[in-house]
């Protein structure tokens, strides 16, 4: 697997942007756990942020949201540098952590109640329709709930004040598939309705599929692919070449990213090219068998 | 029609906003969808799939462009009108790709056009009853 170019845009402190990350780097002892991240956020999208177990995705989160210090680079939430929020950039982040501790002795009624007057735009309407749709139980303090239940608890105490940005680290990764189903409907309502950004990090990619606009792939710490899903989708094509083709084929193609040769010499390519480009020559003959990608292949391809 | 009356595959390789756009041409195409029949809201849309409503309105807007669809003040997205040989053009420009993969497919299997086009014949009568 050669390395992925991912194109950055210009990162640095702007105030309208509602995240960026310029090199990001975090080391435990000698493990590099982020390598050199740099990421952008522009209002209104909806980022998928997709890695296997280990890959760092909670480290780059809590280094984005000022939880923990990069060894290097640095992040603003816009503008302000992410170790230095004020009150004020507070009021407008939403977070979801992977295993929500907060407000344990409270029941969720007692939880929201208590949360929602420091809150000027909280969504009464919004928390009253959760709880209608019932699926958490409403008599026992949220520290004896199941692990599912007290996600939901947090992800509704993260929606309700309509945040402008939402970072949501493994949301789904506790949730019933129903639960997954109205989850992944309440983000994107809420993005649509208020312009809200969101990061939400993930190993489902079928999580992904519906709600985002753009999908990062970290792996190993890296960030290897930043694009929109669009766009992704329609310009990675795998190709099957039979060994007749495959042999007089130059060694290395523009937008090759990786070349698997089977055993009766046919070759197994996986191209990234604009669908305007069109294939080399070579390739454009109808004895090769293209193949679009699923984000799910994509994934393996990219990090497995 | 309503939302549920697409048919969305999230994870399939096709983007989500093509998908839409390749229904709404095939049933304006078809005389499903007649000129002046209203759509669904982008948020009907986007809600009943728990998909992005960025996505819905990207396959509108497209199909805005293409002069599928026009927006009705105050009232969304609605079947434009079009001359009926144009229709007729897109009906087969909708077809052209499935009939290029059987073709390349029969060709695969060394199949004979003829019979391959006789059992084409002998499905449309059978799917038609």
């Amino acid at each position: 697997m050669k390395p992925v170019v991912v194109e950055h845009a210009i990162a640095s402190a702007d105030s309208k942007a509602p995240l960026v990350a310029a090199g990001l780097t975090r080391r435990y002892g000698q493990r590099e756990v982020l390598s050199n991240v740099t990421l952008r956020l522009e209002p209104g999208q909806v980022l998928g942020l997709l890695g296997r177990n280990g890959a760092g995705k909670t480290t780059l989160i809590q280094c984005l949201l000022g939880l923990c210090a990069p060894d290097e680079g640095e992040s603003w939430l816009w503008g302000t540098p992410s170790l230095a929020l004020t009150d004020g950039i507070k009021q407008r982040l939403g977070y979801v952590a992977q295993t929500p501790e907060a407000f344990g002795w409270m029941t969720i009624s007692e939880m929201l109640d208590f949360v929602a007057p420091f809150y000027p735009q909280w969504d009464h309407d919004y928390v009253r329709r959760v709880r209608e749709r019932g699926g958490i139980s409403v008599g026992k303090p949220l520290a004896k709930l199941s692990p599912g239940e007290r996600q939901q608890a947090a992800i509704i105490r993260a929606l309700a004040p309509r945040p402008d940005l939402l970072v949501l680290d493994e949301p789904a990764a506790a949730l019933d598939p129903v639960a997954r189903r109205a989850l992944l409907r309440d983000i994107a309502e809420h993005a649509a309705s208020w312009g809200c950004t969101v990061l939400y990090s993930t190993h489902i990619v079928s999580d992904l599929d519906r709600i985002a606009s753009h999908v990062a792939i970290l792996h190993h710490g890296k960030l290897l692919l930043h694009e929109e899903l669009d766009a992704l989708k329609e310009r990675h094509l795998r190709l099957h070449v039979p060994a007749a083709i495959a042999a007089g084929l130059e060694p290395s193609l523009s937008g090759e990213l990786s070349r698997h040769r089977l055993d009766d010499g046919a070759l197994r390519l996986l191209l990234l090219c604009a669908p305007e480009a069109g294939l080399p020559a070579a390739l454009d003959v109808p004895e090769v068998r293209r193949e679009t990608l699923t984000l799910d292949d994509l994934f393996v391809e990219v990090a497995g | 029609m309503d939302g549920i009356d697409f048919h969305i595959q999230p994870s399939a390789p096709e983007p989500i906003y093509r998908q839409i756009v390749e229904q709404v041409r095939r049933l304006v195409a078809g005389g499903q969808l007649a000129p002046g029949d209203v759509l669904p809201s982008v948020r009907e849309v986007a809600a009943t799939h728990a998909i992005n409503p960025m996505t819905v309105s990207k396959a509108y807007s497209l199909l805005e462009t293409e002069g599928v669809l026009e927006r009705l003040r105050g009232k969304g997205m609605a079947v434009a009108a079009r001359p009926a040989a144009a229709a007729e053009d897109a009906r087969w420009a909708l077809i052209a790709p499935a009939l290029q993969a059987v073709a390349r497919q029969a060709r695969e299997l060394e199949l004979a056009p003829g019979e391959v086009l006789a059992r084409l014949m002998r499905t449309m009568e059978e799917t038609s009853e």
